[in-house]
């Protein structure tokens, strides 16, 4: 406890003069700005755009070196297989018996033959593949409002190696052309995409389709 | 020798000074750099975000719709935990928001999921695809993520250098940027779910990821970059808080340990569900713990404010010693105090006591220790509580 006899003060009735939160010292301004608060943003710029640009630039320069040797097959959830073509780069995707350590194989995998794509995509879907053509054409149209890539054209039937049924339609977009395959595999749809620039040769398509027919899952041939 | 009155108050205003408990923030500060600096990273990553939402809204505007309504009431209630455990020095809640923007715009599409998208690409083309897959982001996240929400707070210091003045501000910022971080990737990943099954049963496809979302959020975001920005602040060092290098860096690398063991789990705990589940239990226990740990180490030098404050008004008898003990003290010190009454009336009445000397104690904070009318009224108010009379107002 204080000593009373010493105790004569009291608390003053007003606060202490302190400069608003905007204000600068004369001797810390730099062309008006407070200089000490110039290194952290400088800081936090710098790592914004080595997030932001220069990784991804460093990875846009890295060529992928996984590339597809003869008698490879790409498996995706569900069980889900296709064989890509030898040569192209596999830019997403594991290969068949290549599983990641939880078991589960990734829902998409992609690969590359220099500007031309190849998607292949699964997730659970009711429904037959023309029914699933359907969706993904309504997403799509959705999702890109008539600009961009989109599914054009009216579905045509295509056959699997397997002997699966599904449905394919043609894709357009600004400079871009392709094709897209739907099936549909005891209540799992599948995907597939395949886009390049318009004017791609033949050879590109021949491989695609050679990929799409590919496309397959072994409790279908079970059934 | 016994202090007198005069040397509690400059006591007081010592630990007001260091604090800067009570102090009013201004966010609009022209000739701070970091405000530009704050206004380019945020706004540009909100113009992304709502491009993205706008864009695919009429694509999975059901998907969209559930996670925003569900992840707006989590954030409620952590932002209402967040303030809770915040009852010593308090930080100006516009502080709080201003770091949540950051954490949920900034932090997270302006540096993160750039970075992460890079990284993910260049271990796939480095060490393969498998490899990717299994570490890829357990090695990618914890660096990337954790450094740009902790960037915020050097971002903080130097906008509201008078506010951020302990490891426990740096805690409770930090919690608040993991809090935007948090949600904005969540309705980042509900959409991404919602889009995963072509589009079809968006609701169906999204709720788990909401689900395992807001259970797993419990020991994620909000508690990394909590104690990755209480180790900033021992790092770099405050007036009311002396540079610690070591503590610091092991603050700011156990977040990081954290983050990257939650987001290798599938891979350490393998194709086992029961496995997966056991870790992922097991990790935020462990996450939990540690957090409580760095609130109880952080928390002290706040409670010292406290009893520095509000010990004159011990000495004026304005409050007692047990209550002082009680407000400087932890949640056991608060409960034993009130446990300590005769009756669940008085019990009641030492709870009051206790809010109202709160109360005064932000007051004098806003007042710098000086008496001014509403201090008076604070003060007056305590002894109206213990007395036993009603409120007039």
């Amino acid at each position: 406890m204080p000593d009373p006899e010493t105790d004569k003060s009291s608390a003053p009735s007003a606060p202490r003069f302190e400069p608003d939160q905007g204000w600068v010292p004369a001797d810390e301004r730099l062309f008006g700005v407070d200089r000490r608060t110039i290194a952290p943003t400088l800081a936090v710029f710098a790592l914004a755009i080595v997030m932001s640009l220069v990784l991804p630039v460093i990875n846009a320069k890295m060529p992928y070196h996984d590339i597809v040797k003869a008698g490879d097959v790409v498996q995706l959830q569900g069980e889900v297989t296709f064989v890509p073509e030898a040569g192209w780069g596999i830019t997403s995707g594991v290969r068949a018996g290549n599983a990641p350590l939880s078991g589960e194989y990734p829902a998409t995998a992609t690969v590359q033959d220099k500007a031309v794509k190849f998607m292949v995509h699964t997730a659970p879907f009711d429904g037959d593949a023309n029914k699933l053509l359907d969706q993904i054409e309504m997403t799509s149209e959705a999702l890109n409002r008539g600009r961009g890539v989109h599914v054009a054209g009216a579905h045509t039937t295509i056959v699997t190696d397997q002997g699966k049924q599904g449905a394919t339609a043609r894709v357009t977009g600004p400079r871009t052309g392709g094709v897209i395959a739907a099936f549909v595999f005891n209540r799992r749809g599948v995907e597939a995409v395949a886009t390049g620039p318009s004017d791609t040769g033949p050879e590109p398509t021949a491989a695609v389709f050679q990929m799409i027919r590919s496309i397959s899952q072994p409790g279908e041939g079970k059934r | 020798m016994t202090p007198t009155l005069a040397d509690l108050d400059r006591a007081r205003n010592i630990a007001l000074d260091l604090s800067g408990w009570g102090r009013r923030f201004t966010f609009y500060q022209p000739r701070n750099f970091a405000f530009w600096g704050y206004l380019v990273l945020v706004g540009t990553g909100m113009f992304v975000s709502v491009a993205r939402v706008t864009r695919e809204y009429d694509a999975y505007g059901q998907a969209i719709a559930l996670a925003v309504t569900s992840f707006a009431i989590y954030a409620a209630l952590f932002w209402w935990f967040t303030q809770h455990i915040d009852h010593y020095a308090k930080l100006p809640a516009k502080l709080m928001v201003v770091a949540f923007l950051w954490g949920g715009f900034a932090a997270t599409w302006m540096m993160a999921a750039n970075a992460n998208d890079a990284i993910l690409a260049l271990y796939a083309k480095s060490f393969g695809q498998s490899w990717a897959l299994n570490w890829g982001a357990g090695l990618s996240a914890p660096f990337t993520e954790e450094t740009a929400k902790g960037s915020r707070l050097l971002l903080l210091i130097a906008l509201a250098p008078r506010q951020v003045r302990t490891a426990f501000d740096g805690f409770i910022s930090g919690a608040f940027i993991g809090l935007g971080f948090q949600i904005i990737e969540d309705i980042a990943y509900a959409m991404t779910s919602a889009s995963s099954q072509f589009g079809a049963n968006q609701i169906g496809a999204s709720i788990g990821t909401i689900f395992l979302r807001m259970v797993s959020g419990v020991a994620a975001h909000i508690v990394y970059s909590a104690i990755f920005c209480a180790g900033l602040i021992y790092l770099l060092g405050r007036p009311a808080e002396p540079r610690r290098v070591g503590r610091g860096l092991l603050l700011m690398a156990i977040p990081m340990l954290l983050h990257g063991t939650w987001d290798s789990l599938a891979a350490i705990a393998g194709p086992s569900a029961l496995t997966q589940v056991g870790l992922l239990i097991a990790v935020i226990v462990i996450v939990l713990v540690i957090v409580v740990r760095v609130y109880e180490l952080t928390v002290r030098r706040e409670r010292e404010f406290v009893r520095d404050v509000m010990t004159p008004e011990e000495a004026r008898d304005v409050i007692t010693a047990a209550e002082l003990d009680a407000m400087a003290g932890n949640r056991k010190a608060r409960k034993g105090y009130r446990k300590a009454g005769r009756d669940r009336r008085e019990r009641k009445r030492t709870r009051y006591v206790l809010n109202a000397a709160y109360d005064l104690a932000d007051e004098l904070a806003a007042a710098r220790g000086a008496d001014t009318d509403r201090v008076r009224f604070a003060r007056a108010e305590v002894g109206r509580i213990r007395a036993g009379v009603p409120s007039p107002w």
